[in-house]
């Protein structure tokens, strides 16, 4: 199932965000550029508090940056988002338990007006790709924790986004299942593959899946490093034990340590 | 900050200002609706009977607040400690919660001495909200800290001590909150009939008579304030300890495995239930037996039984209760669904208009604290005696917890749900329909639940005071006919009644979320 989509390339162009925690003002994001190409995959790492999850909402329209702006092949985010052009996945899989997973997935196209009938064939078609068969219609209350983050998966894709943005979608899954969903997203991105920006705390999940990573600081948010990925595509889950790979990861990892220690 | 005071302040002010027009030019029902000055007149007229009334109400309120407290409090830690006493007294509490205080009242009049039937109504009134909070807070627990206590060998009353003696707090003063005003209304429920000359109840109930609309304001009006002040002083007590807590996630965990129960006590279950409908007739009787009363006065379930149908005159005083119910039983219905609507119509808007909210608030607030008694006459006054006033009365008294509880589900969705729209450029209608009011359908039930015996309260209190039919009527004219047997009858058919109300709301509401969590 390979279908070409339109991409659009993001870019976030000095984007500042203060928080005031009662009387203290928090730096949560100072003055952050990033610019991803169209049809990329972008992961974000960095220690808790360094202001990924906020970005990652202002680019999805959720919050307001204080100064800058994103723009999402030449529009705003709320442009975007208006014309299904945007597609997230939180940790939290954020499923409506009194909806069946092929309701939920829908739920997308159902606020944006458009026809679910028309769009079943498709809906059926990312079940299948996420591997839920035959729990079409079951309810999130019946499916395990990842089978509920697949689903959640299958919906950001629903509306064929132009841009995905993940929030540590496997954030909450156990090791061996975090792996295992890793190498699906990557077959499912490379279907369609939306410029993806992806916000986690495993290197070694950002390595798998990214084309570049780019490592945040903290006090104030801010870039640190951008490290390019150089392994082909299609990337094999052998890629995590080879030699390179540490080798990166050790890198990264030593980016993240310095700021620490 | 000077303009944001200018901006609670202003509506007010004009209001007020309004209120003065509307009354000083009798605009509303030919004076039923006297201006703000009027009143304040005639509270320098009465100031001197004032402080004697106020305190003849206070003072057994506050004694039957603490009581009911104490037996709320003492209980619901036992029901935790040893959660077969709750199901044994689980129709008692049920019966406890749904009786119409309005048919209490006489009973307690013809059995108690002084101001003890004021003291004890008061704390029947108080026991439901506080026992049922603080239970919910002892039992809603996280689970994990249970774990870590289990760990270190820690026993059922070391989790009680170390953890849900605190985590129980906001709920025991939430509940607190709740009886402060009911402690109040009970008080001035038991002092109709009761012949006392002193209270703002009897006060009140001896002005009704007198076409003085700025005395009768200003009664419901003092009634209103002190049940305000009870409701302040407990809600102030409780923002110190609790915090707000929103669920960050969508609890998509699976209902049934949580209520299962070992098998063991499936086939005991019927047993349970049995014995639990019967405890409240035990306690019944247990109660007449130990005060000694004479049998022509204080009826036992057999005396009732006796009553209706066994004496000379049995067939026509079943008669009788059955052709007040034929009038009071639609009433109530029909109360309940407006209520529930209007009740549903207000939070709605109040979460897409968030104004609304802050407009509608202090008004359901001051509708909360008024005890309804206080209410019905000014309701008369203005609406007439007819069907309408009846209806305005159901809904004034079933609006606010309704209001309440449907608001607080609206507001406990879950983020991430309304994220996941916001991304599509979802409106506040589509985030209404698609997410926020299917999520919030157990606090819409629970609404249900929590106002469908005070429906049949409102209909019984507007009856007696306002439009002379039906179950309400019935009560009033076998109390001044000395009718002992009635007056028990109807309490028991009354309280019948609400239990079957309840009921049968639990059971939608059953059917409802089982539909709503599973396939």
């Amino acid at each position: 199932m390979t279908t070409t989509l339109p991409t659009d390339e993001l870019s976030v162009i000095g984007v500042t965000r203060s928080f005031s925690v009662g009387t203290q003002l928090l730096q949560a994001l100072q003055d952050v550029s990033l610019h991803c190409q169209a049809g990329s995959f972008t992961a974000l790492i960095g220690p808790s508090g360094c202001g990924k999850s906020t970005l990652l909402r202002i680019i999805a329209g959720l919050d307001r940056p204080c100064s800058g702006q994103v723009m999402i092949g030449g529009e705003s985010p709320l442009e975007k988002r208006r014309q299904g052009a945007l597609g997230v996945a939180f940790q939290d899989p954020a499923l409506l338990p009194w909806r069946s997973v092929r309701q939920n997935i829908a739920l997308p196209l159902q606020v944006l007006r458009r026809k679910v009938p028309d769009q079943q064939e498709r809906i059926d078609g990312l079940i299948r790709l996420v591997g839920l068969e035959g729990f079409e219609q079951a309810r999130p209350g019946q499916l395990s924790g990842g089978m509920r983050q697949r689903v959640a998966i299958a919906r950001s894709l629903v509306t064929s986004p132009s841009v995905l943005l993940l929030d540590e979608p496997f954030g909450a899954l156990d090791q061996i299942l975090r792996r295992k969903m890793n190498v699906e997203l990557q077959r499912i991105w490379t279907t369609s593959r939306p410029t993806t920006l992806m916000v986690t705390h495993g290197i070694d999940e950002a390595l798998f899946l990214a084309d570049r990573v780019v490592v945040m600081n903290r006090n104030p948010g801010r870039m640190a490093h951008r490290i390019d990925v150089p392994f082909p595509r299609p990337r094999l889950p052998d890629l995590f034990s080879a030699p390179d790979f540490h080798r990166l990861e050790d890198e990264i990892a030593g980016y993240l340590y310095e700021e620490a220690g | 900050m000077i303009k944001r005071v200018l901006r609670t302040a202003l509506p007010g002010l004009l209001l007020l200002l309004l209120w003065e027009l509307v009354g000083h030019f009798h605009l509303v029902a030919d004076g039923a609706l006297p201006a703000p000055w009027g009143i304040i007149a005639q509270y320098w007229q009465d100031r001197d009977v004032y402080p004697v009334h106020i305190w003849a109400t206070l003072q057994p309120a506050m004694m039957g607040f603490c009581f009911g407290n104490a037996v709320a409090i003492l209980l619901a830690f036992l029901f935790v400690l040893m959660p077969v006493t709750e199901r044994l007294l689980r129709g008692f509490n049920i019966a406890v919660f749904a009786i119409p205080p309005i048919a209490l009242s006489p009973i307690l009049v013809i059995m108690l001495p002084g101001t003890w039937p004021q003291i004890m109504l008061a704390a029947v009134l108080v026991y439901f909200p506080t026992m049922l909070m603080t239970l919910l807070g002892l039992r809603d627990v996280d689970p994990r800290p249970i774990d870590v206590i289990r760990v270190y060998g820690g026993g059922d009353m070391a989790v009680l001590r170390l953890l849900r003696l605190r985590s129980c707090l906001p709920g025991l003063l939430g509940g607190l909150r709740v009886a402060a005003p009911a402690a109040i209304l009970g008080a001035i429920l038991a002092e109709f009939g009761s012949g006392s000359r002193w209270g703002l109840g009897s006060f009140l109930l001896g002005s009704i008579g007198q076409g003085n609309p700025n005395r009768i304001w200003g009664i419901g009006l003092a009634a209103t304030f002190l049940a305000a002040i009870a409701y302040t002083l407990c809600a102030l007590l409780a923002k110190r300890f609790t915090a707000t807590i929103t669920s960050v996630t969508l609890p998509s965990g699976n209902i049934e495995a949580t209520n299962a129960r070992p098998n063991w006590q499936r086939g005991t279950n019927w047993l349970f239930s049995a014995a639990a409908a019967l405890v409240p007739f035990f306690i019944w009787w247990a109660v007449i037996a130990s005060f000694g009363v004479s049998p022509v006065i204080a009826k036992t379930p057999l005396g009732v039984w006796d009553y209706l149908f066994r004496t000379a005159g049995a067939s026509d005083n079943r008669t009788e209760i059955l052709q007040a119910l034929e009038q009071s039983l639609p009433m109530a219905s029909i109360g309940l669904f407006i209520a529930l609507g209007f009740a549903l119509g207000l939070a709605v808007m109040g979460t897409i208009w968030r104004t609304f909210t802050a407009v509608i608030m202090p008004a359901a607030l001051v509708l909360q604290t008024m005890p309804l008694v206080a209410l019905t006459p000014i309701i008369v006054l203005i609406f007439g005696r007819g069907v309408t006033a009846t209806l305005v009365v159901t809904v004034a008294v079933t609006f606010f917890p309704a209001f309440i509880t449907i608001a607080q589900g609206l507001a406990q969705v879950p983020k991430p749900a309304l994220d996941v729209l916001d991304v599509y450029g979802a409106g506040k209608l589509q985030k209404l329909l698609l997410v926020s009011l299917p999520a919030s359908l157990p606090y819409l039930c629970a609404a249900a639940r929590l106002v469908a015996p005070a429906s049949l309260l409102g209909v019984m209190i507007a009856e007696w005071l306002a439009t002379g039919y039906g179950l309400g009527e019935l009560l009033n004219v076998a109390r001044g006919e000395l009718d002992y047997g009635m007056i028990w009858s109807v309490a028991l058919v009354s309280v019948g009644l609400s239990v079957g109300f309840y009921q049968l709301v639990s059971l939608v509401e059953t059917i409802a979320l089982r539909r709503y969590r599973t396939a």
